[in-house]
């Protein structure tokens, strides 16, 4: 077996192990040498050279990239994630033909899915979808994102919310908890928009907070212009739009002028 | 296992990897990106900010792979600029020698910029614009490959382009054959550069490199020498080889000879005075030297003899035979210098093989109405045309009555026509015109128009030789109160003293000018900018402020056409002036702008110029300034004349007369002499044109066009020619079309069918004389007698081979093509002809291929004995008859070939057939197919046999009593030329 595969296969080992026992920081630490590994083989995407160990070899990343996005959402980490995800996707996408479907696919795929829900990223949420082929919309994980765009975009929030107890898989929840907070600023945003002021028993009802102190932390936080008087919250209207740009008549008039004066020239 | 062809879909793994905070996995993103990027760049384009900022990174140490990356995005972006300086920065790994089209791009860009750099950074000299030294290294590493891979000429075009001479040297000293290498960089600076003083650095450069060859091409370097206008470098250059052996001398003659083709008479006469100094200087020097080379000398006088070199008289007593050949030499070449000898050797060609056909001036001149002067004159200009430099004035004397005709200013004109019939005749010019010219001391009873006309004609006989006329036409200008006789006289001055610039002259014409008399001042204008031609003289100035000042539109006209011409060839130089005319609210003086540009941009295809004159083709409100300006492109474009067709079709076309006027005048002139197949299609239609005046333009221009090309070359000149007939002999054609029709029969056979316009010489440097003389001609829209301004056009399309004697040897060489095809044309009827003319004979194809096989072995016994040194007797026992070219045997098929003797015919488009026979007794010095050549004796024992003595020998006849008609008198009667000695050839 080729030293290169045998190295990586034990250090993987070793992040597995650690990845087990949620030493993450350890595990940081070996995937990014692992990662470094990888550069080294050559059956890897984007140069696919048909190695006598391609299969494994190209399974073995596959297996690390995995965790490397799962290891991401364990450590919060975004922007690791989709970083990962980028990584691990040619994997997915190109290499069907090599090594067998990785049963680890559709939850990673949900995740992804969820992941731009969570950052609002609603057309490319759109375009990973469509890059699915149609039997994986079966699939429960990307059912339950699917399920849950669906509710979002019609602004049935408690649908949302409610949807955290039945998550299919336990990396799900951390996407989940942040969806909740996405859910509040689109709730605060509309209220902005639809009421002048609201009583703060009502606000905080409606953007599910437990407590008076929690609304005014998360107000002063994402919203410094409400303000909080005699029980009420007043959203200050955001101020009258400022009067429609006035028609550069003058400027059109001048260029039509010019060209009849060109075209007249020209004959 | 795999499917063979896996691809990723997507960067964005890559590009994701791009993040990651390992350099080494950004690296290797990088690298992959890299040979990925023209499958994916649409996907790398959004993250290029990314990779800028990985470039911008001081610490990430594959900052050139990240903008390698970004260059190749922008390149498919199309962002060529950011491409290249991302490229630049890429440093090297951005591979010159790289087969993909981004390399190819890139380069080209960058070889752009950087020549736009430079010729920018040269022409604003003040404010150096900073070059990018990042740049200069791509493009010297372009360069360097280019030099080692063998791609010589790309390397020199490039540095060229670039303006790096010093590359430019390299390229040249590294390439195996240098002349080569040279002599196309001589042509590639002639035909691409177009800034004037750039061209001349170029050239200088390359005569440096000449003269450190250890076997240098003088003649190549004289030409150069020419154009920087180094006369002292040039004189050096012949001196040194007229001390040297006889070879030497030969190359020295040869060199002056070719040097006297341009024309340059300013430049001639300064080489001239540098021999004279330097002979005095050195032949003291070099005396030591050549006695060392040759102990047989005795030393004697040095004092004396060097005073025996300045003025070889007979009394050379101890002199030893050394300095005698040479001072024998440097007369011959102040000769050459002085263009005596070749103007001699050519009046002699003309002379001796004039086949003008009289048939035809007899058609015309029996077809005209009596009374329509206009065709009168027409006739006897197209006379002197056909006739020009021949000295056979054969047509006149038999016509005397009604040459008679001619009065005024029509006698002006048939006066100066002798001129142009006796064009070159140095020595007897002014005996020939003594009848006519005014008599000093007693009031002679001559008319004002020809004395006029002959002071006219003796500048037309003197054009650009004028240095022993010049006195005696000044004594007649001051000496006259005549306005008719001034009119000839400024004219004949202007043409006698053509560029010299001489102060004195230009003082007593200017005089004349200010008496603000219509007809002189017209003459007075030009005049003056004949003398001023090329010197872009402050004179200019104070010319244009006298148009404003004369209220005589003639007067206005001559001056804009004499200030154009003292703008000549000066290309940038002259911008302000034109741009000054050009705005000018007179239409005339803008008219003159025209011209200005002509002459200032001829013959460069400069792109701005063609600009210019094309605007004011289609937008200046006065017809004749359009008309000049579509006439104008003809001068700039004649060293392109493919191009001009091109140009002006559309013109043609336009509604405005005047535009298509100027468009057939404008091919005519830059195709003048070649023949060329689009030139006539586009003319064919012009000569049948609805408007009478575009129809006479048309046929001037056909036979500019046409002339020296026969019926077997193009069918359409036989087409051409019934034409004229018809048109001449149609009564109800209009004047203006038959003016046209006559004058281009005369054209079309000019001098004696021996002579082409040719407005380049054979070195593609412009002829200034020829130049000079069809930008006057194109006036004789408003004044006919600068019609004859055509003869300074015409030069003699003949091999004249010289032995070191200057004289003519026999020699013969082969013309490898059918005779018929460059034949003299078919005289118009049997009677009038000396010799016979085959006759085309159908062949069938089968007899044609059994002929042509047998031909062959009979070609080949052929040319052995023209290749053997032939005794006299055998050469009279063949029966070729040479240089008519025309076989007696008519069925007899037309052999491939055909044998001339020196000095032959040989018109442009039969040069590149010409070849020189080996073991001949001569080899000419220069392998050059037509012109003068010099021969260099293989057998200098042997008595030589010359050839063309016979020298048109003419007294001074007394005028028939009474009568003042040109052409009548003055011309000795009983010289005929003597066909050369016909031999006949068997096959």
């Amino acid at each position: 077996m080729d030293p290169k595969l045998v190295e990586v296969t034990q250090l993987f080992s070793r992040f597995k192990a650690a990845f087990a026992r949620n030493d993450f920081d350890t595990s940081v630490g070996l995937l990014s040498q692992l990662k470094v590994l990888l550069t080294k083989f050559p059956s890897l995407p984007p140069s696919f050279q048909q190695t006598p160990n391609a299969v494994e070899e190209l399974k073995i990343a596959r297996d690390i990239y995995e965790h490397a996005v799962v290891l991401s959402v364990k450590i919060e980490d975004q922007d690791a994630f989709e970083r990962d995800f980028c990584q691990l996707k040619p994997y997915y996408m190109d290499t069907c033909d090599i090594i067998p479907q990785s049963p680890e696919e559709y939850p990673i795929l949900g995740l992804n899915l969820l992941r731009l829900l969570v950052q609002n990223r609603i057309a490319e949420f759109h375009t990973e979808l469509e890059l699915l082929p149609v039997n994986a919309l079966e699939n429960a994980c990307i059912k339950h994102a699917v399920e849950l765009e669906q509710s979002f975009m019609e602004g049935a929030y408690n649908r949302v919310l409610s949807a955290r107890q039945a998550v299919p898989h336990e990396t799900y929840v951390y996407f989940m908890d942040l969806l909740a907070k996405t859910v509040r600023d689109e709730l605060a945003g509309c209220s902005e928009k639809g009421y002048d002021y609201m009583s703060i028993t009502e606000a905080k009802q409606m953007l599910m907070f437990s407590s008076d102190q929690e609304l005014r932390e998360y107000i002063t936080e994402e919203h410094p212009e409400w303000e909080i008087k005699d029980g009420c919250v007043f959203f200050q209207k955001a101020k009258e739009t400022q009067p429609c740009k006035e028609i550069p008549s003058l400027q059109v008039i001048n260029q039509t002028l010019s060209y009849a004066r060109e075209l007249e020239r020209i004959v | 296992m795999a499917a063979a062809a896996v691809m990723v879909s997507s960067a964005s793994g890559l590009l994701a990897m791009l993040q990651e905070p390992a350099a080494e996995l950004k690296l290797h993103a990088l690298a992959n990106l890299n040979s990925l990027v023209h499958l994916f760049w649409p996907e790398i384009s959004t993250s290029v900010p990314a990779i800028e900022s990985l470039y911008e990174d001081e610490e990430f140490d594959q900052r050139q792979l990240a903008a390698l990356v970004v260059s190749k995005v922008f390149y498919y972006l199309g962002e060529l600029n950011d491409s290249l300086s991302y490229a630049l920065g890429a440093g090297p790994l951005f591979d010159v020698s790289d087969d993909s089209d981004y390399a190819h791009t890139l380069l080209a860009k960058a070889l752009d910029e950087y020549a736009s750099i430079r010729s920018r950074s040269l022409k604003a000299a003040g404010e150096e614009e900073i070059m990018d030294p990042r740049l200069e290294a791509i493009v010297e590493r372009m360069l360097d490959k280019c030099i080692t891979d063998g791609k010589y000429q790309q390397a020199m075009g490039m540095s060229v382009e670039c303006r790096r001479l010093d590359k430019l040297e390299q390229a040249i000293s590294q390439c195996d054959n240098l002349n080569g290498a040279l002599s196309y960089c001589i042509n590639l600076s002639h035909q691409y550069v177009s800034h004037r003083e750039y061209r001349c650095e170029i050239l200088r450069c390359l005569v440096k490199i000449y003269q450190t060859l250890p076997n240098p091409d003088y003649l190549s370097i004289c030409q150069c020498l020419m154009f920087l206008c180094e006369p002292e470098t040039v004189g050096n250059i012949l001196g040194k080889l007229l001390f040297g052996s006889k070879d030497d001398a030969l190359l020295a003659f040869q060199i002056a000879f070719d040097l006297v083709e341009n024309e340059n008479q300013a430049f001639l006469l300064s080489v001239r005075n540098c021999l004279d100094t330097l002979s005095s200087q050195t032949s003291a020097q070099a005396l030591p030297s050549d006695q060392s080379d040759n102990a047989a000398i005795e030393p004697s006088g040095d004092a004396q003899m060097t005073d025996n070199v300045v003025t070889p008289n007979g009394s050379a007593h101890t002199v030893d035979s050394n300095e005698v050949s040479h001072a024998d030499r440097l007369t011959k070449i102040k000769g050459i210098l002085s263009g005596e000898t070749s103007i001699q050797l050519t009046l002699q060609f003309l002379y001796s093989h004039n086949r003008s056909d009289l048939l035809i001036l007899k058609t015309i001149k029996q077809a005209l109405e009596m009374r329509n002067s206009v065709c009168h004159s027409a006739t006897i200009c197209s006379n002197a045309i056909m006739h020009a430099g021949t000295t056979v004035d054969t047509f006149l004397r038999e016509n005397l009555e009604w040459l008679s005709r001619a009065t005024n200013w029509a006698k002006f004109s048939a006066t100066a026509g002798l001129g142009v019939i006796h064009r070159g005749h140095l020595t007897q010019g002014r005996a020939l015109m003594a009848p006519y010219l005014p008599q000093s001391g007693a009031a002679s009873g001559g008319s004002p128009y020809s004395e006029g006309g002959a002071l006219y004609a003796l500048g037309l006989i003197h054009a650009n030789h004028g240095e022993g006329i010049k006195q005696f036409l000044r004594e007649s200008l001051r000496n006259t109160s005549s306005e008719v006789v001034q009119h000839g006289a400024c004219l004949g001055l202007g043409l006698a003293a053509l560029g010299t610039a001489d102060e004195e002259v230009f003082e007593d014409i200017k005089n004349i000018l200010y008496t603000d008399s219509a007809v002189a001042g017209e003459a007075a204008g030009i005049g003056m900018g004949l003398l001023m031609v090329g010197t872009a003289s402050e004179k200019a100035g104070e010319m244009l402020a006298y148009a404003h000042d004369t209220q005589h539109e003639k007067i206005i006209r001559g001056l804009s056409l004499g200030i154009a011409l003292t703008v000549y060839g000066r290309e940038e130089e002259a911008d302000t002036l034109i741009e000054q005319m050009t705005r000018d609210q007179d239409p005339i003086l803008r008219y003159g702008g025209m011209y200005a540009l002509a002459l200032a941009y001829r013959g460069t295809a400069n792109n701005k110029a063609i600009h210019q004159l094309l605007h004011f083709a289609v937008s200046d409100v006065s017809d004749d300034v359009r008309r000049t300006a579509v006439l104008a492109l003809g001068f700039v474009l004649y060293n392109e004349p493919e191009q001009t067709p091109r140009i002006v079709s559309l013109l043609s076309e336009s509604y405005n007369p005047h535009v298509r006027y100027g468009a057939a005048l404008a091919v005519g002139i830059s195709c003048a002499g070649s023949g060329l197949s689009d030139a006539i299609s586009l003319l064919e239609p012009l000569t049948s044109d609805v408007v009478d005046f575009v129809r006479q333009g048309a046929l001037i221009a056909m036979a500019m066009v046409m002339i020296q090309t026969n019926e077997s070359y193009d069918s359409r000149v036989g087409t051409f020619r019934r034409q004229l007939e018809k048109i001449i002999l149609d009564k109800h054609e209009d004047t203006m079309s038959k003016m046209g029709a006559i004058l281009a029969s005369g054209i079309l056979d000019a001098g004696g069918r021996n002579v082409t316009i040719r407005l380049q010489s054979r070195s593609k440097h412009d002829k200034l004389t020829a130049v000079v003389g069809l930008a006057v001609f194109t006036q004789f829209w408003y004044w006919y007698p600068l019609t004859y301004f055509i003869s300074l056009a015409f030069s003699p399309t003949a091999f004249i081979g010289l032995n070191s004697d200057l004289k003519v040897p026999k020699f013969e060489f082969l013309s490898n093509t059918k005779p018929s095809l460059f034949d003299y044309p078919k005289p118009t009827t049997q009677q009038t002809t000396t010799a016979s003319v085959k006759l085309p004979t159908a062949i069938l194809s089968t007899y044609a291929k059994a002929k042509s096989r047998a031909k062959k072995d009979a070609e080949s016994k052929a040319l052995e004995k023209a290749e053997a040194p032939q005794s006299e007797d055998a050469s009279t026992a063949t029966s070729m008859q040479v240089d008519g070219g025309a076989e007696k045997k008519a069925p007899e098929p037309e052999s491939t070939f055909q044998i001339l003797t020196n000095p032959a015919r040989v018109v442009p488009a039969q040069e590149k057939y010409i070849k020189f026979l080996e073991a001949g007794r001569y080899e000419p010095v220069k392998l050059a197919p037509s012109g003068f050549v010099l021969l260099r004796d293989l057998k200098p024992t042997e008595t030589e046999e010359l050839v063309l003595t016979d020298t048109p020998a003419t007294q001074a006849a007394t005028t028939a009593a009474g009568q003042q008609i040109p052409g009548a008198s003055a011309m000795a009667v009983d010289e005929e030329p003597h066909p050369p000695q016909p031999f006949e050839y068997t096959s």
